[in-house]
């Protein structure tokens, strides 16, 4: 029953900022950050930045807090809704648990991007979303520019608008999907986003962001999400919302900057588990799970976290720690702390101009020292099956952990052209038995793919029984590809994209698999030069033999002229004999001689013998 | 043989080989008609398809007039500006007179042949706008001789004492003079600019006016090179700078309509605007001196950091920028003296406000000064000269970007020539040929109605397509095939076809050659016999 009560309150607390739109439209400009320590010496680090434009401000082009290179984008392309993810790295949900946001604000390696047009027809919409991808390349220094017909979909079960669209019907809605597996999240992808922050990264928790920190990181997710929200009685408002999500490693991040090459501790700091009967002073079985749980907020960011931003709605504590309550926590001057009521999280109100910095001495208590990770809806897991260059199969497992509730979701890929799936070997089978249970899969949306034009586009909507695993596969047939079409880069293999799991029931929840590395067979680069050479040869063969049957006479082998080594020897010496006689002997005389010989040598017939 | 064997030589030299038998005729005439169809092949069906397949597509240029309207032979440039004069208070036959010597006087002071001021009487009272003439001239009765522009219609009000008016024989009249002068002065500055684009522009030296001083010439360099590209529509952006965290909001949209949509409305028979505003805060500027000199100015704006980028959709963009700060600008020339605002050509103006530290709006009042910078900041940004009148000045604006549309359509034509004459391996697609005659004809047409805004359209039409034309995608990616690998293609095929081909016919020739030697040998024995 407790655990039941702190399971409600956790994700309330994980779920604050999506609070309903009514409250949400109260404050133009909110920022929070909230910091969770998980299992294995991680640290979630979940930044929130909201703003919010009235639309008639929007639509007059006046920005105050919505970023204007955002916004005139939207606007040229008609854009209504839009989602925007940059993601690295991989979720431990088996250690770390439910994502953070129910999995609403993170993304599949790469970058993930989809959005609502407006548009009245198809065509309009897949011009205006080429609009959009292209200036967005340009604002996010990325190769959003990439996603061409063949990345695009349009989902039909698994995205469902945030927003409030009031005014809008859904014949001119477009959703279009695009993703981008390869993409590599970096540095230069984080300098634009911080732009786009009222404060930028001089004030408030944002002054926490740092490229080096951040992409060290074990999993992070850079989101974007721009909606309308319309509250009840009130004026329509237009909502960025942006979010990164990161999870450090304390060990990692608190390495010195100017030395980070790991070493190992010494014997008598290493923390062993006590309880195993072969401990002793010279073996140590070393437990992880608790180490490494005393930091500093300057050194998991590198940095301290300069004042508040005075844009910022103060009804909002700007950090918040979920940490159990027995546990102390040190900050500096000037700093409120306030204890939830759900005893496992408490927030710090800060003023402006302060340096705010946390202070996690090493737990007293070992049982207390972390707020227990909640379990997923679902664990997914995806894996190539299959042998050889030409046949392929993916398997998907799919795990369902509670014990007494079924869940049930939408699966959906988008594969590449080039992998070519066969529908009908796509199979649900619960583990422990070998037959397929069609009762598994409840629906299915299928739009083949068209070559070099789109890929493939699926979704399943299926169910997983409680307290079971489900394997779901299918089978496919790698394509080979012209030899343009190959990256640089070939024997690399092909990004497939994340497969996107959205839970319906019983709870609105997202995550993604990881995305997969898909080889295709590859040629020789040197092959169209080799191609030539030898078709040439053999037209050339066949050409010169048909030639010479047809216009060469045949005669016996004693009737067609000398031929050989010595018939070469002797007009050999015939011709430099002329030579010589044409040296020694002046006048005229000796040009009739050569004529003469040149007469005598010269082969009469165009016969000759074979 | 004999038994012991010869050296070898002797043998080949000694052994008698038996001859073929003799070929039939029928034989010999098939292996000519062989030889003669493969080659027929190659030269008539393998050559055509050669080329066909691998020539490049260059559609037929008009090059000559293309070249035509860059050098200026195409088009002689005249501006012919009707100027009404209402003299209500004249007799006929003396306002005919008056008409008459100020067209000569006008004509005497007038050094530029492409700008001409055309005199005519206006009978009715009012037809200022629609007879399409670019100034009226007001004769009214008065003390003195006076001259003043009216602000709001393009009406020129002369006074002059009534003892003036010249007799209908006189032959020169100080007023005409005056009226003239007047007029030439009011004139001035337009004529001086077209001269200057004409001048810069290839034109023949017979359309240029030699009347330009080093001192106009660079003023009007300066100004040109100031002006914005021009464009049909202009994106204006406003923008609040400042490096700390207050001021947050401005009252923008008010300021704008109050001090800045008039002339954006007058000037929307040329240009149309779309205009928009933010506010960002921790912007620190690239310089953080106190006082900024001459130099500081260019490195002000922080375009790392500043989310200055230009608005989509191809318009270009304008910047008017409000940084709050105390910074001051020193002024070389005059020591005490301080300034607020720079202007950055082509691309917009800074203006530093200095606030109290804790204003946290900005009121539509405080941006008065601002907004009225960026105005007359923007009429520069736009062409507009700096002389007389807003309506006149409006009009000659017209005026000038046409001249400048046609110019620089037709240097772009020039370009084109020149690059298809220079590149003889670019592909040409047939859309450049059918850009370049829409640019031709539209250029025909602006060129014919100058100085009416049929004209400033026509131009705009064709600097349009012009651009369009210059940079057609699929020429900007020339093909090139270096000539190792055309060899490392065609060699492999080529060559052993070749060489059986040609040895053939080489043989035929000979045998044919043989034949006929034969033939003569056995007709000259005939005759003998």
């Amino acid at each position: 029953m407790r655990q039941l009560f702190c399971f409600v309150l956790l994700s309330w607390i994980s779920f604050a900022s999506l609070l309903p739109p009514a409250f949400a439209a109260a404050a133009d400009y909110h920022e929070q950050l909230v910091l969770r320590p998980l299992p294995l010496s991680a640290l979630l680090a979940s930044f929130n930045f909201r703003s919010n434009t009235s639309l008639s401000e929007f639509e007059a082009h006046n920005f105050r807090f919505f970023p204007r290179s955002l916004g005139q984008i939207l606007q040229h392309a008609g854009t209504q809704e839009l989602h925007l993810r940059f993601s690295l790295g991989r979720w431990d949900s088996e250690a770390w648990g439910a994502r953070p946001w129910g999995g609403a604000r993170e993304g599949g390696t790469g970058v993930e991007l989809w959005a609502w047009l407006q548009a009245a027809t198809d065509e309009e919409a897949d011009h205006k979303w080429l609009t959009l991808t292209n200036a967005l390349s340009g604002l996010f220094c990325a190769s959003l520019n990439f996603i061409d017909g063949t990345r695009t979909t349009r989902p039909v079960m698994s995205f469902q608008p945030e927003g409030d669209h009031l005014n809008t019907t859904a014949a001119d809605t477009h959703l279009l999907y695009g993703v981008l597996p390869h993409e590599v999240v970096c540095t230069e992808n984080l300098t634009p986003f911080l732009k786009l922050l009222p404060c930028k990264g001089k004030a408030g928790i944002a002054t926490l962001l740092d490229g080096h920190k951040l992409f060290d990181a074990s999993w992070q997710s850079m989101a974007i999400d721009v909606k309308p929200v319309c509250p009840v009685g009130g004026e329509c408002v237009l909502q960025i919302e942006l979010t990164i999500d990161m999870v450090l490693d304390i060990d990692r991040s608190k390495r010195p900057r100017d030395n980070p090459i790991p070493r190992p501790p010494p014997g008598h700091e290493l923390p062993c588990n006590t309880s195993k009967p072969y401990h002793s002073h010279d073996t140590c079985f070393p437990t992880d799970h608790q180490a490494n749980q005393d930091w500093t907020l300057s050194q998991i960011f590198g940095r301290t976290m300069k004042g508040t931003c005075p844009l910022t709605d103060p009804t909002v504590p700007p950090v918040c720690l979920q940490v159990p309550d027995s546990r102390s926590v040190y900050h500096s001057d000037g700093v409120l702390e306030k204890k939830n009521l759900d005893r496992v999280s408490r927030c710090f109100e800060i003023k402006p101009d302060v340096d705010f910095e946390i202070v996690l001495p090493a737990p007293e208590d070992e049982s207390a020292i972390l707020v227990k990770p909640e379990t997923p809806l679902l664990y997914a897991e995806r894996s190539f099956t299959g042998h050889g260059q030409e046949r392929g199969g993916v398997q998907t497992i799919l795990r369902n952990p509670s014990p007494d509730t079924e869940v049930e979701f939408i699966y959906m890929e988008s594969l590449p052209w080039f992998m070519r799936i066969y529908l009908h070997t796509m199979s649900a089978r619960i583990q422990g038995h070998t037959t397929k249970d069609k009762s598994l899969i409840k629906e299915v949306y299928y739009r083949p793919a068209v070559d070099r034009a789109r890929g493939t586009q699926l979704e399943v909507r299926m169910r997983v029984p409680p307290a079971s695993t489900v394997f779901l596969t299918y089978d496919f047939e790698k394509s080979i590809l012209r030899y343009t079409e190959y990256p640089p880069d070939a024997n690399r293999g092909f990004d497939v994209a994340a497969a996107v799991i959205t839970i319906l029931s019983p709870a609105a929840y997202n995550l993604r698999t990881t995305s997969l590395l898909c080889s295709l067979p590859t040629p020789d680069f040197s092959m169209p030069y080799n191609v030539i050479i030898f078709t040439s040869t053999a037209i050339a063969l066949a050409f010169g033999g048909m030639f010479n049957i047809l216009v060469r006479r045949f005669v016996a082998a004693d009737e067609g002229p000398e031929v050989g080594l010595a018939v070469l020897k002797k007009r050999i010496k015939e011709r430099v004999g002329v030579l010589v006689q044409k040296f020694k002997g002046k006048g005229q005389k000796a040009e009739d001689k050569m004529v003469e010989v040149g007469r005598m040598v010269e082969n009469p017939g165009v016969g000759e013998q074979t | 043989m004999s038994a012991q064997p010869l050296p070898k030589d002797e043998v080949l030299a000694t052994t008698t080989r038996k001859l073929p038998p003799p070929e039939k005729p029928s034989d010999v005439r098939r292996r000519s008609h062989v030889i003669l169809s493969f080659w027929l092949i190659v030269l008539l069906l393998g050559l055509p398809i050669w080329w066909r397949t691998t020539t490049i597509y260059r559609a037929d240029l008009p090059l000559q007039d293309m070249l035509d309207w860059a050098d200026g032979k195409a088009c002689r440039p005249v501006f012919p500006l009707r100027i009404s004069i209402q003299a209500t208070s004249f007799q006929d036959q003396e306002a005919q007179n008056l008409l008459r010597l100020t067209q000569h006087a006008l004509d005497d002071l007038n050094d530029f042949a492409g700008h001409h001021l055309r005199l005519q009487l206006s009978d009715e009272e009012q037809e200022s706008a629609d007879n399409g003439s670019a100034l009226t001239i007001r004769l009214t009765p008065g003390e003195g001789t006076t001259a003043t522009l009216d602000p709001y219609e393009p009406i020129l009000d002369i006074t002059y004492p009534p003892n003036t008016i010249p007799s209908p024989t006189a032959s020169s009249s100080p007023l005409a003079t005056y009226i003239a002068s007047q007029l030439r002065t009011t004139f001035a500055e337009e004529q001086a600019t077209i001269s200057y684009l004409l001048s810069t522009n290839s034109m023949p030296s017979e359309h240029r006016p030699l009347g330009l001083s080093p001192e106009t010439t660079e003023s009007l360099a300066k100004r040109t090179t100031r002006s914005v590209k021009y464009a049909p529509t202009y994106h204006l952006t406003f923008s609040l700078f400042t490096s700390g965290p207050l001021p947050s909001s401005w009252d923008i949209e008010g300021a704008i309509e109050e001090y800045m949509k008039p002339v954006l409305e007058v000037l929307s028979p040329i240009h149309n605007f779309t205009i928009d505003t933010q506010v960002q805060l921790y912007a620190s500027p690239g310089v953080q001196n106190q006082v900024l000199n001459k130099e500081d100015l260019s490195s002000f704006i922080n375009a790392a950091e500043w989310p200055l980028s230009p608005s989509i959709g191809g318009a270009p963009t304008i910047n008017f920028i409000v940084f709050v700060g105390n910074q001051t600008i020193t002024n070389p020339s005059q020591e005490s003296a301080t300034s607020q605002s720079w202007l950055i050509p082509q691309w917009g103006t800074v203006y530093l406000l200095s606030l109290p530290d804790d204003t946290t709006h900005v009121t539509a009042a405080t941006l008065k000064q601002p907004l009225l910078t960026f105005t007359s900041h923007l009429l520069s940004l736009t062409g507009t000269p700096e002389s007389g009148s807003l309506p006149l000045r409006l009009s000659t604006l017209a005026r000038i970007r046409s001249a400048d549309l046609l110019l620089r359509a037709s240097s772009t034509l020039g370009s084109l020539a020149r690059l298809a004459m220079a590149l003889p391996s670019i592909s040409i697609p047939s859309s450049v040929a059918d850009g370049v005659t829409k640019t031709m004809s539209h250029l025909r047409l602006a060129c014919d109605n100058l100085g009416g805004t049929e004209g400033l359209a026509h131009a705009r039409i064709a600097e349009a397509e012009a651009e369009r034309a210059f940079f057609e995608k699929s020429m900007v990616g020339q093909l090139y095939f270096p000539d190792e690998h055309k060899i490392a293609v065609y060699l492999p095929l080529l060559g052993p076809v070749a060489v059986p081909l040609v040895m053939g016919l080489i043989n035929e020739i000979k045998a044919w050659r043989k034949r006929r030697r034969e033939k003569a040998e056995k007709g000259a024995e005939k005759k003998e016999q």
